[in-house]
């Protein structure tokens, strides 16, 4: 039996294990669009403070691979998938067959209209990446502009406080709450921000950016002249669910799964934050987003791809640490 | 990542420009006076689209060998390239080509094939070299541009390489392939911008690139070689292409005999009418000269024999580099018949070590053997060739006038090399044969005649000591572990050195372009300050080591690698630490 995995982040890689551990000789490819060795995405802040080594993000290690008998497969995207012929086509045209699929493809950050034109001169802090370009860039910077939402522009504006550089956070919101519904001090997380020394621009955001002789040139819905070495921005966070086009599989904005994570077609199952379970609590679908329900949820996975018959429990929220503060967060509304 | 050591293997199908890949991405760092060796691999056969593969070894420092294993390996074909995944080093990285039309099956497919400890980077090769060019041309160029970026080379340094290399095609060439390399480059800029680092030394000389080939042919034609017969075989027919081309323009004459017989028959002819001649072959040719090389030994007529050494035996491996032919060097004539064996450790000593040969030819009128080896012969790197040779070291022995009075052709002397004089000048009236002979030359069976004759060609092979060039001993004089070995396998020898020398363990190394004769006593003095002795060697016999033994009674510890690719410098190091081992017991 041929396990094929697409997606080797926390879901993928717990999935994998997890189908290795049980059925020692079915075959487990896990093919990843990311250069790196799987890695734990929440350390990827204490690594570009200096606080942990680079070897300590490793989630999953080759010597553990090697001895499990996955195949990992790094740097490669899938570009479709024929449920039919119960096959996948990575973008170099090679063609994988399979007999049971698992999309675990997580989420990243995305531009909307106004901000697609200034592509080129955006970065996002999402993938390990997104740090190793940070952590090269960072002894030039001085002045940086953050706008957007969510725990992880949280995050970015309290490492880049704490390393020492200037921040300016634009949000579209009335004040600065990065869409958390409970915290420890609820209600004066903005002013929190304020006493560390970020500029917090709100009911506003960036309309144009251009490169000047040293860094960029930001300009606002409200008009005001911004420079900075650098610009970190996205407009929303979305499953990256790019290679079902064309399928029959069902998806909303992730792909729908029933709570065994099984998509509509009998052969394939998702995890991870590239899907949208049915909370009964809602009475619709959601995400449920972070490394803890992911790795959950790759190990229901895995089991379930090898005939078992769990089902995965929905969590409310996650936990975040925020400078020595806890913040419990639900990232999808 | 910080490089200042790179090595990369373009890996594809003829046709897809591997060794002009090889040739440009050599050309530019040669030109910004990095140290550069290339070794290109073809496929054995002449018809069809073969394998091919160019490696690239460039640094900062001067390297001795291909190293071990690869940085970067550039499929651009898939299929083809698989096999030699094996060879890229743990963290190292492949490019191969996302463009591919049609589907590909998972077993043919580069990529399923690389392990994690490897790093893919998808390019769209073909797509952009269409983009550029407008056909499949152009391949290896989005390839360099890639490279280019990935490891932070000046993108300046390849496009004058371009203009320099496509110069005589016109300026559509060069601006379309200029163009690809730009795509290339910008790809990588734009997918995998976290790129590396080489660090270049600014504002050093341009350096020449050489291949062994081209130094025998070039250090001949310097030292007055006049004709050049031969019969083409591979890794060997460089050399005659060079003389071709050459010997013309020097009043002199290059000529494709019907084999290697008659090739060695009108060498022996050139050198009998006084001119300066070589002929070049591969371990078949020298199968086959072999009886007219004792024709040069018994009638006592210089000959210059280039072997390049390929596998073997009969046809073997025409392609892949071995040493299995030293013995037939060395051995390979009916009766006693003694011959110059040379082989030369680098591409410098191609230059001037086939001009010894001719020289101690010449003087001592007796054939030389010339063992180079495929990856000597056709690697290609940054060499400085020095032009400054003796020209007056070795000449010939000529008769007085009475001596010429009643000329003697195979006249009974000290150093057993008779005075010699061309026929057609005055007094010279022999004959010469390939029977035994009295001093007249004119035939003799007599067992004294046939002694004292035997007796007079094996002694100029001590009178020749004083005109050989010493034995270098390189590493640290003070090491108990010595080493001995022969031809390109050398260089790999000092990298697994110093490969060694990093973890304390200290060598030595003796190293002589000659093989027989050789500076004897130099050679017991090594081995007297050795406990351990090592000889490495491509082939499978130990062919090199059979004769250290015979010759100096040592007990060594012998390496015999049947090789096809290089020696490993890690091998070396390793039987080295072995080595060691067993000295701290």
């Amino acid at each position: 039996m041929k396990h094929v995995i697409i997606g080797a982040g926390v879901a993928g890689i717990t999935a994998a294990k997890t189908i290795k551990e049980i059925g020692k000789d079915a075959e487990v490819v896990v093919i990843g669009d990311e250069l790196f060795l799987p890695y734990k995405r929440y350390l990827l802040t204490d690594f570009l403070c200096n606080s942990i080594k680079r070897d300590e993000l490793i989630f999953f290690q080759i010597g553990e691979l090697k001895e499990l008998g996955i195949k990992l497969r790094k740097g490669e995207y899938v570009k479709a998938i024929d449920p039919s012929k119960k096959l996948i086509k990575l973008h170099h045209n090679e063609v994988v067959h399979y007999d049971k699929l698992l999309i675990a493809t997580g989420g990243s950050p995305g531009l909307g209209l106004v901000l697609q034109p200034y592509k080129k001169h955006i970065h996002f802090y999402y993938s390990l990446y997104d740090n190793l370009v940070l952590k090269e860039k960072l002894p030039d910077i001085q002045k940086c502009i953050v706008f957007g939402d969510g725990v992880s522009c949280l995050d970015l504006i309290c490492v880049l406080c704490n390393l020492g550089k200037q921040v300016t956070y634009i949000t579209r919101g009335k004040r600065a709450t990065f869409a958390l519904y409970e915290c420890d001090f609820e209600g004066e997380l903005h002013e929190f921000l304020e006493e560390k020394g970020i500029e917090i621009l709100t009911e506003d955001q960036i309309v144009l950016i251009d490169e000047s002789d040293h860094g960029y040139k930001v300009e606002t819905l409200k008009q005001k002249m911004l420079t900075t070495d650098i610009v970190y921005a996205w407009d929303y966070y979305q499953p990256n669910i790019s290679c079902i086009e064309g399928t029959t599989i069902e998806k909303k904005m992730g792909i729908l799964v029933n709570a065994r994570l099984e998509t509509s077609d009998e052969h394939i199952y998702a995890a991870g934050d590239c899907v949208e379970i049915y909370h009964p609590g809602i009475k619709d679908y959601w995400i449920n987003f972070g490394s803890p329900n992911a790795l959950e949820q790759g190990a229901i996975a895995g089991r379930n791809m090898l005939g078992q018959n769990e089902e995965y429990k929905i969590h409310e929220a996650i936990v975040f640490n925020l400078m020595g503060k806890s913040l419990k967060a639900r990232w999808w509304k | 990542m910080k490089y200042s050591e790179i090595t990369i293997r373009f890996c594809g199908i003829a046709g897809d420009g591997i060794v002009a890949s090889g040739k440009i991405l050599a050309g530019a760092c040669a030109n910004i006076g990095l140290h550069v060796m290339v070794n290109n691999i073809f496929s054995a056969e002449i018809r069809g689209l073969g394998k091919s593969s160019s490696t690239i070894r460039f640094s900062t420092s001067k390297r001795y060998s291909m190293g071990d294993g690869l940085d970067l390996l550039v499929g651009m074909v898939s299929k083809e390239s698989i096999i030699d995944l094996r060879d890229v080093k743990k963290g190292g990285s492949v490019i191969y080509d996302i463009s591919t039309i049609g589907d590909v099956a998972e077993e043919d497919s580069l990529i399923s094939h690389i392990t994690p400890e490897i790093q893919g980077h998808g390019l769209p090769i073909k797509k952009l070299a269409n983009e550029a060019t407008g056909t499949n041309q152009g391949k290896n160029l989005v390839a360099i541009g890639a490279i280019c970026y990935f490891y932070s080379l000046p993108p300046d340094m390849f496009i004058d390489q371009i203009k320099s290399v496509f110069a005589h095609k016109g300026e559509h060439i060069i601006d379309v392939n200029i163009k690809s390399f730009r795509l290339g480059y910008e790809y990588f800029r734009e997918y995998y911008p976290l790129n590396n680092q080489f660090e270049i030394n600014e504002g050093l000389e341009p350096k020449a690139l050489t291949s062994g080939n081209d130094a025998i042919a070039r250090g001949a034609i310097d030292c007055g070689l006049k004709f050049f017969a031969g019969y083409p075989i591979t890794p060997a027919t460089k050399i005659m292409e060079i003389a071709a081309k050459e010997l013309p323009k020097l009043d002199g004459w290059t000529l494709q005999m019907e084999d290697e017989i008659a090739a060695i028959g009108a060498v022996l002819g050139a050198w009998f009418a006084g001119r300066r001649a070589m002929t070049a072959t591969a371990g078949p040719g020298l199968s086959l000269m072999s009886e007219m090389i004792n024709m040069s030994v018994m009638a006592e007529i210089p000959a210059i024999i280039v072997n390049v050494q390929r596998g073997g035996p009969a046809t073997g491996m025409p392609t892949k580099v071995e040493q299995g032919d030293l013995n037939i060097a060395l051995y390979g004539g009916a009766g006693d018949s003694p011959r110059v064996v040379m082989a030369p450790t680098n591409t410098e000593e191609c230059y001037s070590g086939i001009q010894l040969a001719f020289d101690i030819a010449e003087k001592y009128q007796t054939p030389v053997i010339f063992l180079s080896d495929l990856f000597l012969g056709q690697r290609i790197e940054t060499v400085t060739i020095k032009e400054n040779i003796d020209r007056n070291r070795c000449t010939r022995k000529k008769p007085t006038s009475e001596q010429l009075e009643n000329f003697l052709r195979y006249q009974i002397t000290d150093d057993g090399v008779s005075p010699h004089i061309v026929p057609g000048e005055p007094g010279a009236v022999y004959s010469i044969t390939g029977l035994e002979h009295s001093v007249t030359g004119n035939p003799n069976y007599e067992s004294d005649v046939h002694s004292m004759m035997t007796a007079k060609r094996f002694r100029k092979f001590q009178s020749m000591v004083p005109d050989l060039p010493h034995a270098n001993v390189l590493g640290d004089e003070t090491a108990e572990i010595g080493i001995a070995s022969w031809g390109s396998t050398i260089g790999s020898i000092l990298e697994g050195m110093e490969i060694v020398k990093k973890k304390g363990i200290k060598t030595k190394l003796i190293k002589s372009i000659m093989i027989h004769p050789q500076r004897e006593d130099l050679f017991r003095r090594f081995f007297a300050s050795c406990k351990k002795i090592i000889v490495p060697e491509m082939n499978y016999q130990g062919q090199y080591a059979a004769l250290l033994k015979s010759r100096y009674g040592i007990k060594p510890i012998e390496v015999h690698i049947p090789a096809v690719e290089p020696v490993s410098p890690l091998k070396i190091a390793q039987k080295i630490v072995e080595a060691n081992s067993e000295l701290s017991k």
